[in-house]
């Protein structure tokens, strides 16, 4: 079956998001090595399940004892 | 939890031919974007089927989503008669494609680049095809970081 790869041509919903984006985050992820930069995202994904885990925990604690009888 | 290191690792160790993709791929160009999933687009191939069944099965692999105990049995039928399976095992999310938009291992292995990571190389599609393979998808929510990609390859080039 053929491929068809689109050429990189100027995009209204793409460039809209350009102005947006922190370069100086990339540029900080660009100064470490490759594994680096995957060791950085594990702990940026693993931050982010710890504060999903304190939210989800902190709702079941507020949760009146009867929303749990069934 | 998410061990990045771990499939990383199993997928070289294990001999597999496939090309890492997607949000990891992104990371590894310098996109700061969290993303829990390694999509690997992987050669459709009988050997291939055998090593990848060999490596991933000791990761207790299993359809992501899907209800428990289903009879879902990771071989080289499995593989051969399905495509892109969405997975869950024991090191993580792990995302076997056997196409995706714009196109399958063998036609993108001449725009992927060996990487050496935790000590083991693997291939990793290059800045420029990451780019066109996400325009090739389409997707809205992708629009973002296609934008942080493009913003790259403008300022750094192939990172």
């Amino acid at each position: 079956m053929p491929f068809e790869l689109p050429e990189i041509t100027p995009w209204p919903w793409i460039d809209a998001y350009k102005p947006g984006i922190d370069m100086t985050l990339v540029r900080e992820n660009l100064k470490l090595t490759p594994t680096e930069r995957l060791e950085k995202l594990q702990r940026l994904v693993r931050g982010i399940d710890a504060l999903h885990e304190a939210g989800k925990a902190h709702r079941e604690a507020k949760r009146p004892a009867s929303d749990s009888k069934d | 939890m998410e061990e990045f290191r771990k499939i990383i690792q199993t997928v070289s160790r294990g001999g597999i031919e496939g090309i890492l993709i997607g949000g990891v791929a992104g990371a590894l160009r310098g996109a700061h974007r969290p993303t829990r999933d390694v999509d690997l687009l992987y050669q459709r191939d009988e050997e291939n089927y055998d090593r990848i069944v060999q490596a991933i099965s000791p990761l207790s692999p299993y359809l992501r989503g899907a209800p428990p105990n289903l009879p879902f049995k990771f071989d080289t039928r499995t593989i051969a008669a399905g495509g892109n399976f969405t997975l869950t095992t024991s090191a993580g999310d792990l995302d076997l494609l056997a196409t995706i938009a714009g196109g399958d291992y063998d036609s993108l292995l001449p725009h992927a680049e060996v990487m050496k990571l935790f000590g083991e190389e693997i291939k990793v599609l290059d800045l420029e095809t990451l780019i066109r393979v996400k325009r090739a998808a389409g997707r809205p929510k992708d629009f973002e970081a296609i934008a942080e990609l493009e913003r790259i390859a403008e300022e750094h080039g192939s990172a």
